[in-house]
C-alpha cells in the first residue's frame, strides 16, 4: 500500500492541478479538484498513518496535549478552508466593486508566452482557486478530526 | 444593474467569512456579528424602501454573474421577497443581539456566529431567487447550519433530536431534488419566471402539464417537512428544544416561514399558470378536478393546515417546559399561516384570493414576531435561573416586571388581543374562513372555521398555563436567586414595542403585505419583470423545433436539453463584466 501511495499520489496531485486550471473552460473546476487533492492526502493517511506529515514530511514532533481541532495540521487546514472562502467571495465582490454584477467574469488571452504559445487568463479561476481550498481545507479537516477519534 | 437586490445576500456571506476570520478574537467576532446582522437589516429596509415604500418604487431583478434571465440565476426582489426579508431581518437582528448576551462566551465562540449568518445566507437566498433548483441549494445552505444548531450542545439528547430533524430533512431534500429534475424534464426550464410562461402555454412548447401535479406535489411535501405541518411535524419539539433558544427564535420564527413562503411562491406564481382541462391521474382514469396544480393544493394543505393546528395546540396544553411548549405551539401557528393559503388556493376570485394570501403573510409575520419574542424570553429566563420547567419557575411577575411585560406582550400577541399585531393576524384569517363559509355555507367550509376557533381557545389555554405557572404565584428559589440581566430585558422590550407598533399602526403593514400577496399572485408581472424571452430568441431555432415537435406529442424532450445546452454554449462567454442587462 505504500509503494502504491508512493507512485499513485503525485500522479493524483498533478491530475486535481489540471482539472483546476481547465475547470473554466472544460470539465474539471474547484470543487473536483479539491476532493482529488483531498484523496492524495487521505491515500497517505490511510498508508502511512496520521501523523506522517508532521514526522515524515514537515520532520517536526506531533503536538500533543491540545485537543485534536487545536492541533497545528488541522488548524493549517481550517485556515486554508478560510483562505479559500475569502478568495472566493472576494472574487465575486471583486466583480460588484467594478460595476459588474457579482460573480460576474472576464477571460484574457496572454500571447507569445513561451513553450505555451498562449495562455488564457480567466478571472473564473481566482472563484475556482477559493473553492478548492474551500473543498481541501474542510475535507482535511474533516478527515485528520475524525480520523484522529 | 441594481446593486442593493443583492446587496443583503453579500452582507450575509461577507458577514459569514468575518466571523470565521474572528475565531481568535472572541469580543470582536460577538461585535461583528451584530454589526453584520444590522448591516444586514439596513440592507433590507433599504431594499424594501425601494421595492415597495418608495413613491417610485418596483420590483427588481438582478442577473448574476451577467448571465441572461432562463440560464443564469435570476434573483428577484418584488413585494414578496421584500415582505419576508423584513420578516427574516427583524427577527434575526434581535436574535443574534441576544444570543451575544445570554450564551455561554465559550460557546459562542464555537462556530455560533458564521452558523447564524450562514442561515441568514440561506434565508435570504431562498426569498431572493427566481431559480428553482438555485432554491434547493439555498435551502440546503440554511439546513446546514440549523444541523449543527440542534447538535449544538452534543449531549445525548441533542444528538437524538438533531438526527431526528436530520433524517426526514435529507430524505426530504431528496425529494424535492426529484421533483425539481421531474419539473425541469417536464417544462424544460428551471427559471421559475420561465416556466410559469411555459406552463400557461404548454402546447407551444410540446409540454404534458398532468405530470406537473404530481412532481409538484414532490415538492409540496418538502415544504411542508420544512415548515413543519402536520405529518411532518415530529421534528419540531425535539429539534427547538435541543438548538440554543436565540437559534430556535429564528428556526421557529424564520426558517419555517421559508417553507410557507415557497408554497406561495412556487403555486401561486409559478403553478397556477398551467391549465389541467382533461387530465386525469395515470392507472385510475379519474379526472383532476380544477383547473391547476393550485385546485390541487388546496384540500391537501388544508387537511394539513387543520391537523397541525389541531396536534398543536393540544401538544402544548401538556408541556413541562416552557421551550417545549412553545414548540408545540408553533406547529399549531403555522397551522394558522397554511390555513389562508389553502383557502386562497381554492378561492373562486382574485381579490378573495388576494384578501387570503395577505392574511397569511400578516400571520407569518406577527407570528415570527410574538414567536421570536417568547423564545427569546425564555433564552433570558433560563440564562437567569438555568431552568425551563413550568413547576420550578413562579413569581417571574414580581422578579422582574419588564421581562415579564414582555413575555405577556409575546403571549398576549399569540391569543390575539388588540391593539398587537397579533389581533389583525388571527382577525384575518378568521374573515377568510368566515368568508369561505359565507360563499359555500355547507358542513365541510365551517371545518377552517371551526379549526381555527379551536386553536384560538387552545392558544389562550396554553398560554393562560404558561402565565400562572411562570410568572404568578409565589417566587420559587430559583427565581428567588435570579439575576435578570438588564441588557437583555432592554432588548426584549424593545422588541415587545416593535409587536405594539406593528399593531397600533397596522395600515402600512397592511398595505405592505396586500402589495405582497399582489405580486405572488400576479403572474404577468412576474414573467415581464425577468423577462426570460430575450434569452428564447437567441435559439430561435431550437425553441422552434422543440414547438414543432411538441405539436406532434411529447418527444421534444430531448430537443429541449439541447436547447438549454446550446444555450449556455452560446452564452459561455458574458462579455466583460457589467453586459448583462
Amino acid at each position: 500500500m505504500q509503494t502504491t501511495a508512493r507512485v499513485v499520489v503525485p500522479i493524483i496531485v498533478l491530475v486535481s492541478v489540471s482539472l483546476l486550471l481547465q475547470g473554466h473552460n472544460h470539465p474539471g473546476g474547484g470543487f473536483i479538484a479539491g476532493v482529488l487533492t483531498a484523496v492524495a492526502f487521505a491515500l497517505l493517511y490511510a498508508a502511512y498513518g496520521l501523523d506522517y506529515l508532521d514526522i515524515g514530511v514537515l520532520n517536526r514532533d506531533v503536538e500533543s496535549g491540545s485537543g485534536i481541532f487545536e492541533q497545528r495540521t488541522v488548524r493549517a487546514y481550517r485556515r486554508t478552508f478560510l483562505l479559500g472562502l475569502v478568495l472566493a467571495v472576494g472574487s465575486g465582490l471583486a466583480a460588484v466593486a467594478l460595476g459588474a454584477p457579482f460573480l460576474a467574469q472576464t477571460y484574457r488571452i496572454v500571447e507569445s508566452v513561451p513553450i505555451y504559445h498562449e495562455i488564457e487568463l480567466a478571472s473564473a479561476l481566482a472563484f475556482d482557486l477559493g473553492v478548492y481550498f474551500v473543498v481541501v481545507g474542510a475535507l482535511l479537516t474533516v478527515i485528520s478530526v475524525v480520523g484522529g477519534e | 444593474m441594481n446593486q442593493i437586490v443583492i446587496a443583503p445576500l453579500l452582507v450575509a456571506v461577507v458577514a459569514v467569512v468575518a466571523t470565521l476570520a474572528l475565531g481568535r478574537r472572541p469580543a470582536l467576532q460577538r461585535a461583528t456579528s451584530v454589526a453584520g446582522a444590522i448591516v444586514y437589516a439596513a440592507s433590507v429596509a433599504l431594499l424594501a424602501w425601494r421595492v415597495v415604500l418608495a413613491p417610485d418604487a418596483g420590483p427588481a431583478t438582478y442577473q448574476s454573474g451577467g448571465w441572461p434571465a432562463p440560464f443564469g440565476i435570476t434573483l428577484v426582489a418584488d413585494a414578496l421577497s421584500a415582505f419576508m426579508l423584513v420578516l427574516a431581518a427583524t427577527v434575526g437582528l434581535w436574535s443574534v443581539a441576544v444570543a451575544v448576551r445570554v450564551l455561554d462566551r465559550e460557546n459562542q465562540r464555537v462556530f455560533y456566529h458564521p452558523l447564524f449568518h450562514c442561515m441568514l445566507l440561506g434565508v435570504t437566498g431562498a426569498f431572493l431567487t427566481g431559480d428553482l433548483f438555485n432554491l434547493f441549494v439555498w435551502f440546503e445552505v440554511m439546513l446546514m447550519a440549523s444541523y449543527v444548531f440542534v447538535a449544538f450542545y452534543g449531549g445525548a439528547k441533542h444528538t437524538a433530536g438533531a438526527f431526528r430533524y436530520l433524517v426526514p430533512n435529507v430524505v426530504g431534500s431528496a425529494v424535492m431534488l426529484l421533483g425539481i429534475g421531474g419539473l425541469y424534464a417536464t417544462v424544460g426550464t428551471l427559471n421559475m419566471a420561465d416556466m410559469a410562461r411555459r406552463l400557461a402555454d404548454p402546447a407551444a412548447y410540446g409540454i404534458d402539464v398532468a405530470p406537473v401535479v404530481g412532481l409538484s406535489a414532490f415538492v409540496l411535501a418538502t415544504f411542508a417537512l420544512k415548515a413543519g405541518l402536520v405529518p411532518f411535524q415530529f421534528w419540531v419539539p425535539s429539534a427547538y428544544r435541543a438548538a440554543p433558544l436565540p437559534a430556535a427564535a429564528m428556526l421557529a420564527g424564520v426558517t419555517k416561514k421559508v417553507g410557507i413562503y415557497a408554497v406561495i411562491r412556487l403555486y401561486f406564481t409559478v403553478f397556477a399558470a398551467a391549465g389541467l382541462d382533461g387530465a386525469t391521474l395515470p392507472g385510475t382514469g379519474v379526472g383532476i378536478t380544477g383547473d391547476s396544480p393550485l385546485a390541487f393544493l388546496g384540500p391537501v394543505l388544508l387537511a394539513m393546515a387543520v391537523a397541525s393546528i389541531a396536534v398543536g395546540g393540544v401538544g402544548a396544553v401538556g408541556r413541562e417546559t416552557v421551550d417545549e411548549l412553545l414548540a408545540y405551539s408553533s406547529i399549531g401557528q403555522v397551522g394558522f399561516i397554511a390555513l389562508p393559503v389553502a383557502l386562497a388556493a381554492s378561492a373562486p376570485s382574485g381579490a378573495v384570493r388576494r384578501a387570503a394570501v395577505a392574511a397569511a403573510l400578516v400571520y407569518a409575520l406577527h407570528h415570527a414576531l410574538a414567536k421570536g419574542l417568547l423564545f427569546l424570553s425564555t433564552a433570558t429566563v433560563r440564562g437567569a435561573t438555568g431552568t425551563t420547567r413550568l413547576s420550578e419557575l413562579g413569581g417571574l411577575g414580581q422578579r422582574s416586571p419588564v421581562l415579564s411585560a414582555a413575555f405577556l406582550v409575546g403571549s398576549l400577541s399569540l391569543v390575539g388581543i388588540p391593539p398587537l399585531a397579533g389581533f389583525f393576524g388571527k382577525f384575518l384569517v378568521f374573515e377568510v374562513a368566515a368568508r369561505h363559509f359565507a360563499t359555500v355555507p355547507t358542513a365541510a367550509a365551517a371545518v377552517p372555521l371551526a379549526a381555527a376557533l379551536v386553536g384560538a381557545v387552545l392558544t389562550i389555554v396554553y398560554i393562560t398555563r404558561t402565565w400562572i405557572g411562570g410568572f404568578w404565584g409565589t417566587q420559587t428559589p430559583q427565581v428567588g436567586q435570579a439575576t435578570v440581566d438588564p441588557v437583555q430585558v432592554g432588548l426584549l422590550a424593545a422588541l415587545a414595542a416593535v409587536i405594539l407598533a406593528a399593531g397600533v399602526a397596522f395600515d402600512p403593514v397592511y398595505r405592505f403585505a396586500t402589495a405582497a400577496a399582489e405580486a405572488a399572485l400576479d403572474r404577468g408581472a412576474y414573467v415581464d419583470l425577468v423577462d426570460p424571452a430575450p434569452g428564447t430568441t437567441l435559439l430561435a431555432a431550437g425553441t422552434g423545433a422543440g414547438g414543432a415537435l411538441g405539436s406532434s406529442g411529447g418527444a421534444a424532450r430531448p430537443d429541449r436539453a439541447g436547447e438549454r445546452g446550446a444555450g449556455t454554449e452560446n452564452g459561455n462567454r458574458p462579455a466583460d463584466g457589467g453586459e448583462g442587462t
